[in-house]
């Protein structure tokens, strides 16, 4: 297995007190699945991809990697975690504004200690693939929703991680460009073995995955 | 690839987006230079008078005082200075007489009145902390000089005085052949003239004394102020002084050490205004820049978190906030000290020849590593509250 998740919980406090999100949520992947995962808007699905990418701690509930319990790793090991193991794709993208498309790409780089040049020649060659080479130097605010989204997938795999993790990855841009993103991550998973766990509360990107499971009730059924 | 790199990192240093940081970490700093540089200005000139008193002992007249500076007391006969020259330990003592420049305001603001100063150049100026003055331009005053004036630098700077030109002083005019560097303290707004012609400009606007003087009791050589009394090597002052005081009648000596501790206690008062300025200029200053640090980075949560998704560790955030935020804080700093100097510039430009501003080496030096220090703590106490968020809590937050 690649991904163990063994009753994670997770909620949230209000004035009222606490809201209960993920209520223990199982899950296993294996290298090269795709998995989708798809609920109702505020079902918790963002919530549980963030605990499931070591972006929030659950209240209980473990992890693992690869047999190693990364749950309860210290912050700096996680952050480890995070830069090798695990590739985001944001629905909001999530560039920094301030960088250049190329230098969004590079970060992912920049924070693993990779040689820089290997990175940028990995990067060039990912955003030509993507047909955004031409962007390299142009700021987020200069791109549009699906170069921008591209770009922020090349920075997701720039590292070639075993797991990406993907919310609503096709939730703001067109058609045409949605069907791209598609189309690479589905290509990764078959191709390079990379686990792909995708959330979204829209039937067609779930369509072609190995697994579609459904939260409900914070709890991940079989669809 | 360094080609693309170098706009990068220049953008690294002043990244997009900071340009309202620098101009509140400038106007912080500005306020910083400025109150700090009213305090140096203020404390030099201090400094200067207590260095100056404890230089000579000054020695008048007894009775209330007929001139002004630093020899308050009566009319120092000839006689009376021959004496002090005789007692053990003295050096030398030159007959001065220290008219202030105009009468009426002279109990005013005594430290920044200006004086009309006649010294006896035939006697090498006995006070061992200013044996000799800065000359800027032309020369100082000579032995045999008559009709001739030096003028101190702001005395000058506001009657747009230059070597070559003319003072009148109570009619009498005088042939500007020296301009002095500045002293920062009493001396630049003193004009220095022969004793002969400060007597002539004292007989001339002193009736009671033209009566005295024409009775035929009194000679030229019997008009000074004071005197002031230089000692000889290895002599103690306030001993030399005490000595004289108490062997020669008729005499008000001062004490140098006594002297100073006068002034500063006289000057406490400045004192405290510029520990406060001083104080003041820290918190105004401290405060602006942190808090304008401490808003850029929070500002940039949400950067934080996709960068600690992406696997930047604690330690690297921090490198990176605080390369940032050094750049950020040198920045403001420099364009915060350059405000202020024009600022004080301006404000000196139109002060009548006053200068209000001192921007010292150390002040300068000390506002940008106080900004640049200042900034990294806001940087680190910022980092560490973002560091503490989870990376989507930090997205959340700065969405």
């Amino acid at each position: 297995m690649l991904v163990r998740a063994v009753g994670l919980q997770k909620s949230y406090r209000d004035a009222e007190g606490p809201i209960p999100v993920l209520t223990g949520v199982d899950l296993e992947t294996k290298p090269g699945e795709f998995v989708a995962i798809v609920g109702s808007s505020g079902s918790g699905k963002s919530t549980l991809l963030n605990v499931l990418g070591l972006l929030e701690h659950a209240d209980a509930g473990d992890l693992w990697f690869d047999d190693v319990r990364v749950s309860h790793l210290s912050r700096r090991a996680q952050a480890r975690v995070r830069g090798s193991r695990i590739g985001y794709v944001f629905q909001a993208f999530l560039l920094i504004s301030t960088m250049t498309a190329l230098d969004n790409v590079l970060m992912a780089a920049r924070y693993l200690g990779r040689d820089r040049r290997v990175a940028l020649d990995e990067a060039n060659r990912l955003m030509t693939r993507l047909g955004v080479a031409h962007r390299t130097g142009h700021y987020p605010a200069q791109l549009s929703g699906g170069e921008q989204q591209r770009v922020a997938y090349c920075r997701a795999v720039l590292n070639q991680p075993p797991l990406v993790l993907a919310d609503e990855p096709t939730g703001s841009v067109d058609d045409e460009h949605a069907r791209v993103i598609l189309e690479e991550l589905h290509a990764l998973a078959r191709q390079r073995k990379t686990s792909v766990i995708l959330v979204t509360h829209r039937p067609e990107p779930a369509a072609e995955a190995d697994r579609v499971l459904r939260l409900r009730d914070g709890k991940l059924v079989r669809a | 690839m360094r080609d693309r790199q170098l706009p990068v990192r220049l953008r690294a240093l002043l990244p997009k987006g900071y340009l309202f940081t620098v101009l509140g970490i400038a106007v912080g700093v500005a306020g910083l230079v400025t109150l700090g540089a009213m305090a140096e200005r203020i404390g030099r000139f201090i400094e200067g008078g207590d260095r100056f008193v404890l230089g000579q002992i000054s020695v008048a007249g007894e009775g209330m005082g007929m001139g002004a500076g630093f020899t308050a007391g009566g009319l120092l006969r000839a006689a009376k200075i021959a004496e002090i020259s005789r007692v053990p330990g003295v050096a030398a003592v030159q007959p001065q007489v220290m008219l202030p420049l105009r009468t009426s305001t002279s109990q005013f603001l005594t430290l920044t009145q200006e004086l009309v100063m006649g010294a006896d150049m035939n006697v090498p100026m006995p006070n061992r902390n200013y044996q000799v003055l800065p000359v800027r331009t032309g020369r100082f005053l000579q032995p045999g000089d008559r009709g001739v004036a030096v003028a101190g630098n702001d005395f000058a700077a506001s009657r747009g005085l230059r070597v070559g030109g003319t003072l009148t002083v109570d009619g009498a005019t005088f042939k500007v052949v020296g301009i002095l560097d500045k002293t920062l303290t009493a001396p630049d707004r003193f004009a220095f003239v022969s004793i002969d012609d400060a007597r002539d400009l004292w007989l001339r606007r002193d009736p009671l004394l033209v009566q005295v003087f024409g009775a035929g009791n009194l000679s030229r050589a019997d008009l000074n102020s004071g005197a002031a009394v230089g000692w000889r090597p290895g002599e103690d002052p306030d001993a030399l002084a005490r000595r004289i005081q108490s062997t020669i009648g008729g005499l008000n000596v001062t004490i140098p050490g006594e002297l100073s501790r006068l002034l500063r206690e006289s000057t406490a008062f400045f004192s405290a205004l510029l520990f406060g300025v001083g104080v003041l200029g820290l918190v105004i200053g401290g405060l602006s820049l942190s808090n304008t640090v401490t808003a850029a980075v929070f500002e940039r949560i949400r950067d934080f978190g996709i960068k600690r998704a992406l696997g930047a560790t604690d330690l690297q955030l921090l490198r990176e906030v605080l390369g940032e935020a050094l750049g950020v804080s040198l920045s403001g700093g420099a364009v915060g000290v350059a405000l202020a100097l024009a600022i004080g510039f301006l404000v000196d430009a139109r002060s009548n020849g006053q200068q209000i501003f001192l921007f010292s080496w150390r002040l300068l030096i000390f506002t940008l590593v106080f900004a640049l220090i200042l900034g990294a703590l806001a940087a680190c106490y910022a980092t560490l509250r973002i560091v503490r968020l989870s990376p989507a809590e930090a997205i959340r937050r700065g969405t």
